[in-house]
């Protein structure tokens, strides 16, 4: 059964129609790749998806359930985690605190609540391990490198068990070493029953850890196909508009 | 790398180091610098100064500022007093003769209802922070001067205005050495207790740093900034109403004119004690280490005999220095950041 499905999900700002139409399924277990030029409308999806905005048509199924989300923490709480293309990160705190950032762990209640540094510094610790990245939890984020600035983002993921994680742009800025640790962790989700989105301009990652393939050009999509079925002569070419549809 | 670090290190705690140089300086320069009764009233003036800086402290790390506390103080003491005392000179009341346990309430609370009311505009109208705060000064100011004509309002030797002047007149003990310790300053020093664990220790604090820090996403993350900017300046309005009411037992006869000006002063001991104009950064030990430095200076100069037009020039000067300071800070801890991830993968 689909982990979620989008249908008709059409999303207009204006006079800009961002979406149009698109319809998007995924199982468990799979990851798709999310492909389209600049415009084509990803980053909108991804925000739908992600519970920042609603659509301006369509519907959302999570597990069969027709759902909406009224913001990020509604997605967040169907089982939908994403990791943003600028990760989302609080320059000014630690890794910790932003891993933890809008649930931290709190002891008491209310108005006398008092937050659980050293749990959550040693549960990042943990996160940051099995994630096999040297980042501290206690220093700032703004000391930190890309690869481990994206360590603390893909934390945030393990926090609770997701059905679906969304990946924008993951790889855009770190190192060779760590793509490889990024593809290597799509696998390990596919391999452990979750889903992957992955929007991405790389056709090298999509091809190498994607089960599919949904290329969007100007807000509609174009194509929905199996990575075997496909190539990257034909992605390329339904990306950049020489091929109409595939 | 390591000089960057020391010398953030260095600018962050400057604060106490030049507490003491300036405090030694005085010493030197008037034989009552280093008596109890000084030393009291530097505490004094200070827990006054404290509890705006206390309050604009939480509104800097949201990201936001609040321009109107200066009138929201002296509102406060002015309605405070207003309601309590007679009509007619010389008390200048409105002749309610509240009771004024109920003034006090009722003062705080209108506080909190001007600060929450100003976040409404920030949030719900969606107008700047720095417009909105700006007009309340004026609107607030324009007021006080409306209800009371100008007149100066007062409760001299009235028993029930003694009630009202208790937090800022009121002396607690004696500490040898200290002189008198102010009711107001138990007040403010457990104010600032309060805030620090707030600010520490509490989901509040946090989802405010992160706000000023990156605003789209604590928004993302499922904080509600909204909300959060709402609560910050009603906390604003409520700690400036109570700087008010402190205030008014201190000089006891309350112009409308009361506080114009101390906003400066404000944003000066909050940016010297380390809290960033840009947000997401600061502590209440450093704005309690900026609250004494002013306090001490302002004193400092008072008993040297400097004119008072001088001790504006300083003023403004340190105002500018914190803001170089602050200038520095941000600069240095790029340079350090980028080095220190530079050494990394």
């Amino acid at each position: 059964m689909e982990i979620l499905e989008l249908k008709n999900i059409s999303k207009n700002f204006g006079a800009i129609h961002a979406l149009q139409g698109v319809d998007l399924a995924i199982t468990p277990g799979e990851a798709v790749g999310l492909m389209g030029d600049n415009g084509a409308g990803k980053s909108t999806l991804v925000k739908i998806v992600a519970g920042n905005f609603s659509p301006t048509n369509g519907e959302i199924f999570v597990a069969g359930k027709k759902t909406s989300f009224s913001n990020p923490l509604d997605a967040r709480n169907h089982g939908i985690e994403i990791v943003y293309q600028d990760l989302a990160l609080c320059n000014n705190l630690t890794a910790a605190a932003n891993v933890f950032l809008g649930r931290e762990l709190n002891s008491g209640f209310g108005f006398f609540s008092r937050l659980k540094h050293s749990a959550m510094n040693d549960h990042a610790g943990e996160l940051f391990e099995e994630l096999k990245s040297e980042t501290r939890p206690k220093d700032l984020v703004e000391r930190m490198s890309g690869g481990q600035r994206q360590a603390v983002a893909l934390a945030r993921t393990r926090l609770s068990d997701p059905k679906l994680v969304l990946l924008d742009e993951p790889t855009a800025a770190i190192s060779i070493r760590q793509v490889a640790e990024i593809l290597a962790r799509i696998k390990q989700l596919k391999e452990t029953g979750h889903a992957v989105i992955l929007v991405s301009h790389r056709m090298q990652d999509v091809f190498e850890v994607c089960d599919r393939v949904v290329v969007l050009r100007r807000g509609y999509k174009i194509a929905d196909k199996p990575i075997l079925k496909t190539s990257r002569e034909e992605v390329t070419g339904l990306i950049t508009g020489a091929l109409e549809t595939a | 790398m390591f000089t960057y670090d020391r010398l953030l290190f260095l600018i962050d705690h400057l604060i106490w180091a030049i507490l003491i140089i300036v405090f030694v300086f005085f010493i030197f320069q008037s034989e009552h610098f280093l008596t109890e009764r000084n030393i009291s009233n530097i505490m004094a003036a200070a827990a006054v100064l404290g509890v705006l800086v206390a309050g604009q402290t939480f509104v800097l790390i949201s990201g936001n500022f609040d321009l109107s506390t200066e009138s929201t103080l002296g509102m406060a003491a002015l309605f405070g007093i207003w309601m309590i005392v007679p009509a007619g000179v010389p008390t200048n009341g409105n002749g309610i003769l509240m009771n004024p346990y109920l003034s006090i309430i009722l003062t705080l609370s209108m506080g909190a209802a001007i600060g929450y009311a100003i976040g409404c505009l920030i949030t719900h109208g969606k107008m700047h922070n720095f417009i909105v705060t700006l007009a309340s000064l004026i609107i607030i100011r324009g007021l006080m001067m409306a209800f009371t004509e100008g007149a100066p309002v007062s409760g001299f030797n009235n028993p029930r205005a003694d009630v009202f002047y208790w937090l800022g007149h009121e002396k607690a003990f004696k500490v040898p050495g200290f002189g008198n310790i102010f009711v107001a300053v138990i007040a403010t020093g457990l104010i600032y207790f309060i805030c620090h664990l707030i600010l520490k220790h509490h989901k509040f604090g946090r989802e405010l740093y992160a706000i000023g820090g990156n605003r789209e996403a604590a928004a993302a993350l499922g904080i509600n900034v909204d909300r959060r900017i709402r609560q910050v300046y009603l906390l604003s309005g409520l700690l400036a109403a109570l700087a008010g009411w402190m205030l008014a037992g201190r000089v006891v006869s309350v112009q409308s004119n009361l506080g114009e000006g101390f906003i400066f002063t404000v944003f000066a001991g909050a940016v010297i004690g380390g809290v960033s104009l840009q947000g997401g950064r600061g502590t209440m030990l450093g704005a309690l280490g900026g609250v004494l430095l002013l306090s001490t200076i302002d004193r400092g100069l008072n008993l040297m005999h400097v004119s008072v037009f001088w001790i504006k020039v300083i003023q403004g000067m340190i105002i500018l220095l914190a803001m170089l300071l602050d200038a520095q800070r941000v600069r240095l801890r790029e340079l350090s950041n980028i080095a220190t991830s530079e050494k990394k993968l």
